[in-house]
């Protein structure tokens, strides 16, 4: 550094960040809406799961969950204002009916004997669908005027990915037999169907649409 | 070899007598007192404490309050395993006490906490060996206690734990040695 | 899933079981046990090393804050999910802020890594889970259909217990020399008074413009601190074996005014434990 006085450029040569970005402001806090309103959801089955589950660490690790998801809630309250939405409960909401419906169903078991059931609905369907939804906003958003979305997501993404794979491997140990087996693809489909008619966790276009060119696959 | 219990029914716990003289009678076969000891174990019902002593050798005494024999998750009710833990671990003692190798020990009420506890240790060390569920870490955590969590305690539980043969003096040796490297 | 948990529906596995407190409270060799602190009969007392029972009381004690700690898991657990986001009552459903939410989740998390330090805990002291009997009276104090009264139960009553609890097994271990338990019991100590403070927070802000449901609530923290005073198990005496952490409470918010309150509560309720007691005695003995 021989010279302070001399001019840099403003973005150094690694920085390969640019403008465009498929989200304006009002679908970005659309998206944002639908986001806390299943983060709420998720994070208040889980609490509600803890008294229902014997298994001691499945017990444990959704009391630890929970407040993941209520953080992710709390991170997507508070950007709701920043994108223009000065009354966050206006936008906290779902995208359709339909994922009312899926997330009826997914909160629906409550029996002891419904582990596996439970944990097939918050891990192996919703939050991998949160992880896609995440992705796809993550990587279509502008990089430099969204950027604090971007952190939100970067974070949560890292939640998702670990609880993912923590719940993957607690229902694997659950699952001995092959009723338990039945039992988990059955829950999963059905779940799956839902989740299918509400077009994701942000309605239809949740992660664009792969059929449409590329004017259109984000429309 | 008799085996006594009393009082010969219980009013206030649901302990059976028999089952506890069945107990007593394959411990003291097991821990190998002389055959014509006779043995009596006296159940103090009127209290849940826990506490267990030796009181005479000859006849043999064992004096325990009702908690010593209690299912801790069942009120009132024997548990087996905690049982055997408990007689196993006095007539292990009686033992002791009546084998002139091992040398004097004082009266049960005499002991310091740490000669107490040094002495369980050796004791159910020697139980769990006969085959009995016994609980090492409990057993170690009573000697960390009355000794110090360090790593000199720990070697020194560990020879009186795995011993056979030990005296009182043994035991006092190395119950004062842990307590002498005791962490400032 | 039912809105609102019955307390005999939690879950366990079979290493667990439960005792209703009442069959420890009559069990008839208690007729014969002399009032604490009495010299003629020998009392367990005060928690500490010289206690030749203390490693096996301690390990009691811990295994009781572990079944506690799931207890108050469950509870804040269930926080999250009975009552709806809103400023009020909607059609009977009572409502709660958002932020008071994400507060009971934060404590599900706390709660949590609690049960897994007293699991740790457990296997330093030789405690097998479950080797104790379980009773549910801290959950039972969760099951308030009222939000504000399962707050003040739950934060002040049942986490205030905690911090009592945490502080005297915090110097047993330092007593007794044990760094393992020491740091624990601090750690934990920390987590319960940000939990008092939460509870303490959230009665003031529910209530401000509510004066009647504040003093149904602090009503019901009364009955609560009694019942959890377990007949001066927890007290200001002597020879009580957990004693008020009088300091801890004041950072949690306490004032002077309601520990004394608390600690004329606990001499209450030993009062009427040794009444119950006399009862029983004249019963069994005649």
């Amino acid at each position: 550094m021989a010279d302070s006085k001399k001019p840099r450029a403003p973005f150094a040569p690694w920085d390969r960040r640019e403008i465009p970005g498929i989200f304006s402001v009002e679908e970005s806090a659309r998206r944002v809406g639908h986001y806390k309103w299943i983060e709420m959801r998720l994070f208040e089955v889980l609490g509600g799961w803890v008294a229902t589950v014997p298994e001691l660490d499945v017990k444990l690790r959704l009391g630890t969950h929970c407040y993941h998801h209520a953080w992710h809630a709390e991170l997507w309250h508070k950007r709701l204002p920043e994108l223009r939405e000065m009354n966050p409960e206006r936008l906290t909401a779902p995208p359709n009916d339909e994922l009312v419906a899926f997330v009826e169903a997914m909160t629906e078991p409550e029996a002891a004997d419904l582990t596996i059931e439970k944990i097939v609905g918050a891990y192996r369907v919703l939050i991998p669908a949160k992880i896609a939804a995440y992705t796809y906003h993550l990587n279509n958003t502008s990089t430099i005027t969204d950027a604090p979305t971007i952190r939100s997501l970067s974070f949560i993404l890292q939640d998702e990915m670990s609880d993912w794979r923590d719940g993957e491997m607690m229902l694997q140990s659950l699952i001995e037999t092959e009723d338990e087996l039945q039992r988990a693809i059955d829950h999963q489909a059905k779940l799956q169907r839902l989740l299918l008619a509400a077009g994701g966790i942000a309605g239809p276009g949740t992660i664009g649409d792969s059929y449409a060119n590329d004017q259109e696959a984000h429309a | 070899m008799a085996v006594e219990i009393r009082p010969e029914t219980f009013s206030l716990v649901l302990f059976d007598v028999e089952e506890i003289r069945a107990l007593t009678e394959q411990l003291v076969a097991q821990i190998g007192l002389p055959r014509d000891a006779s043995v009596t174990v006296e159940v103090d019902e009127t209290t849940p404490l826990g506490y267990a002593h030796v009181t005479s050798l000859s006849p043999v005494m064992l004096s325990l309050e009702s908690g010593a024999l209690e299912d801790p998750k069942r009120p009132r009710q024997m548990d087996p395993v905690g049982s055997a833990d408990v007689l196993g671990r006095l007539l292990f003692e009686v033992r002791d006490r009546l084998d002139p190798a091992f040398g004097e020990a004082p009266a049960s009420g005499d002991l310091t906490l740490p000669e107490a506890s040094a002495w369980q240790a050796y004791c159910v060390g020697r139980l769990g060996r006969l085959g009995h569920h016994v609980q090492r870490q409990r057993r170690l955590y009573h000697f960390r206690n009355r000794h110090a969590f360090s790593d000199a305690a720990d070697a020194a539980f560990d020879r009186l734990w795995n011993g056979d043969g030990l005296t009182w003096a043994d035991i006092v040796a190395e119950s004062n040695g842990a307590l002498a490297a005791q962490p400032a | 899933m039912r809105k609102s948990f019955p307390v005999e529906d939690l879950a366990r596995d079979a290493r667990f079981v439960r005792v209703p407190i009442m069959e420890r409270i009559t069990d008839p060799r208690n007729a014969f046990q002399e009032q604490a602190g009495s010299s003629s009969r020998r009392a367990a007392g005060r928690l500490t090393p010289e206690r030749p029972d203390a490693p096996d009381a301690a390990r009691a004690l811990m295994h009781g804050i572990f079944v506690g700690e799931i207890q108050a898991l469950e509870g804040a657990g269930r926080t999250c999910w009975d009552f709806e986001v809103g400023a009020g009552d909607e059609e009977g459903v009572p409502e709660v802020p958002f932020e008071l939410k994400l507060d009971m989740a934060r404590q599900c998390w706390d709660e949590a890594r609690h049960c897994e330090i007293s699991i740790k805990l457990s296997d330093h002291m030789g405690t097998e889970l479950g080797e104790f009997s379980e009773n549910t009276f801290l959950y039972e104090a969760a099951c308030n259909p009222d939000p504000v009264l399962r707050l003040t139960g739950v934060n002040r009553a049942l986490e205030g217990l905690a911090i009592d609890v945490f502080n005297t097994m915090r110097e047993f271990g330092e007593l007794a020399g044990d760094p393992i338990l020491e740091f624990c019991e601090d750690w934990m100590l920390a987590d319960e008074v940000t939990h008092v403070k939460m509870g303490s927070d959230w009665l003031r802000r529910l209530t401000v413009n509510d004066k009647d449901r504040q003093k149904r609530a602090l009503e019901f923290q009364r009955v609560v601190d009694k019942l959890f005073s377990l007949g001066g198990f927890r007290g200001e005496e002597e020879d009580s074996p957990v004693r008020l952490a009088r300091r801890f409470r004041e950072l949690a918010g306490f004032k002077e005014a309601e520990m004394d309150t608390l600690a004329e509560v606990a001499r209450e309720a030993r009062s009427e434990m040794e009444a119950q007691v006399a009862r029983n005695k004249i019963a069994v003995t005649g």
